[in-house]
């Protein structure tokens, strides 16, 4: 829920990324347990027999930069917010933003194929056209 | 100008019936609203894989809502400028409180954890299922055609800790008269189905616990949450027997609103474009709707 007024807690998106990718190296202690409560990893083959602390750490060096292993590359590939990690983590270093962070950061190094996501706008327009009235284009879009 | 926004995202345009549904039980319930979302209004998220591109995206979008803000504490005599000079409590016992109402739990998700974080955030937010929620004294006794349906919902683990919609949503369709509840402890993995279609054989899994899942209860009606989930469940309708509905259809159906689920007939349809209709396709292009649609009501079924 948003609250009215919140005060500006970082100047950009990238200043944000850095201030919580520090907080996450600080408070993670690698022991796993986000890895262990995923319901993901059944459908990531290169992370299923992989060892969870092991893992975590692959995740924080993708996070900073590193290509991690391949367990984690595909464990941060998979991962669709479940946010079960969250709930396991006992230091609160919130895992899922950890991962998608960690996304983000891999699609910019390459670590990490990028989705394809290069007709998403056209096929969200031409549905418009398709289900909103001539008004609501003007007045919704 | 109306105090609220109802933000429905981008990917829903394929639902324009479930936005004017939405608008219309806001409106019937005292909420007053103006839909807005597509690529002019997107959070970042479908091009989150670029980050920077994501953030000028949802940077615009913000600057949109702050302006709409800042309009709406102006014509109520609330003075946007002027209200800075003043303490927060006091200008907020003074000023209308300008509210987004969310639809797309990944809207909802980078508007808390990202845009909100990065801009001044002059209104307030609140999912749909939350805002219909406070209003539930003025709902329930516009509830007054009944619908028998034994239904189960579409629940997904993820988005339920920010925003309860797997306990808020169940209990605003059990004020509906002849409805009965088909409660199970299943929950599907992801915040909404959209995430799971691109793992190889998580959607079809989740496809099969939820089917096996509604055969344990007895449910006829499935209810879906969110529209990535409605746009991957409708096609399990043609081929299983049961009947796939968004929460807001179901609240919709019990209010007398009359609506046609037009992408649900699309996609179960034997030819989705001869379906569509050829003045509709060529008023949208012909090409494009080829090109883009066409293969995404034609994809083949899990299931």
């Amino acid at each position: 829920m948003g609250a009215h007024q919140r005060m500006v807690a970082h100047e950009d998106w990238s200043a944000l990324r850095a201030a919580e990718t520090a907080r996450m190296l600080a408070a993670c202690t690698s022991c796993g347990a986000c890895f262990d409560a995923c319901p993901m990893i059944p459908y990531a083959p290169d992370a299923k027999a992989a060892d969870p602390g092991q893992t975590v750490r692959g995740v924080l060096d993708v996070l900073t930069g590193g290509t991690g292993d391949a367990a984690a590359r595909n464990w941060i590939s998979v991962c669709t917010r479940s946010g079960s990690c969250n709930e396991a983590c006992p230091h609160a270093v919130n895992p899922m933003l950890m991962l998608r962070l960690a996304k983000w950061r891999a699609n910019e190094t390459g670590a990490v194929p990028k989705r394809d996501a290069a007709e998403t706008m056209s096929r969200v327009k031409v549905f418009a056209r398709l289900s909103f009235t001539d008004d609501e284009q003007r007045d919704w879009l | 100008m109306t105090q609220s926004l109802f933000w429905y995202g981008c990917n829903m345009t394929r639902h324009g019936e479930i936005i004017r549904l939405s608008q219309r039980i806001l409106e019937a319930v005292g909420v007053d609203v103006a839909p807005v979302g597509g690529p002019g209004a997107c959070c970042g998220s479908p091009k989150e894989s670029t980050p920077r591109i994501a953030e000028g995206m949802a940077d615009r979008t913000m600057d949109k809502f702050a302006a709409w803000a800042d309009g709406v504490r102006s014509a109520e005599g609330g003075g946007g400028a002027a209200a800075e000079h003043r303490s927060r409590e006091s200008a907020a016992a003074a000023e209308p409180q300008p509210r987004i109402i969310t639809w797309c739990p990944s809207c909802h998700m980078n508007l808390d954890d990202f845009m909100g974080q990065s801009n001044e955030q002059g209104f307030d937010s609140r999912h749909l299922c939350e805002a219909l929620y406070e209003q539930r004294e003025r709902l329930a006794p516009l509830l007054t055609h009944r619908v028998d349906a034994h239904f189960f919902i579409d629940r997904h683990v993820g988005f339920d800790g920010r925003v309860p919609v797997n306990t808020i949503i169940p209990e605003l369709l059990g004020m509906i008269p002849g409805v009965t509840f088909a409660d199970h402890a299943y929950r599907a993995p992801s915040y909404m189905c959209f995430g799971l279609a691109s793992v190889p054989g998580a959607l079809a899994d989740v496809q099969r616990a939820t089917l096996e899942a509604m055969r344990e209860t007895g449910a006829d009606t499935l209810i879906t949450i969110f529209h990535s989930c409605h746009r991957e469940m409708i096609g399990l309708e043609r081929d299983h027997g049961i009947r796939v509905l968004n929460w807001v259809h179901l609240l919709a159906e019990a209010m007398g609103l009359a609506y046609e689920d037009e992408y649900k007939a699309w996609r179960n349809a034997p030819d989705p474009v001869a379906a569509i209709g050829a003045e509709r396709v060529a008023a949208a292009g012909e090409v494009a709707v080829r090109k883009y649609v066409e293969p995404e009501l034609t994809r083949p079924r899990l299931v």
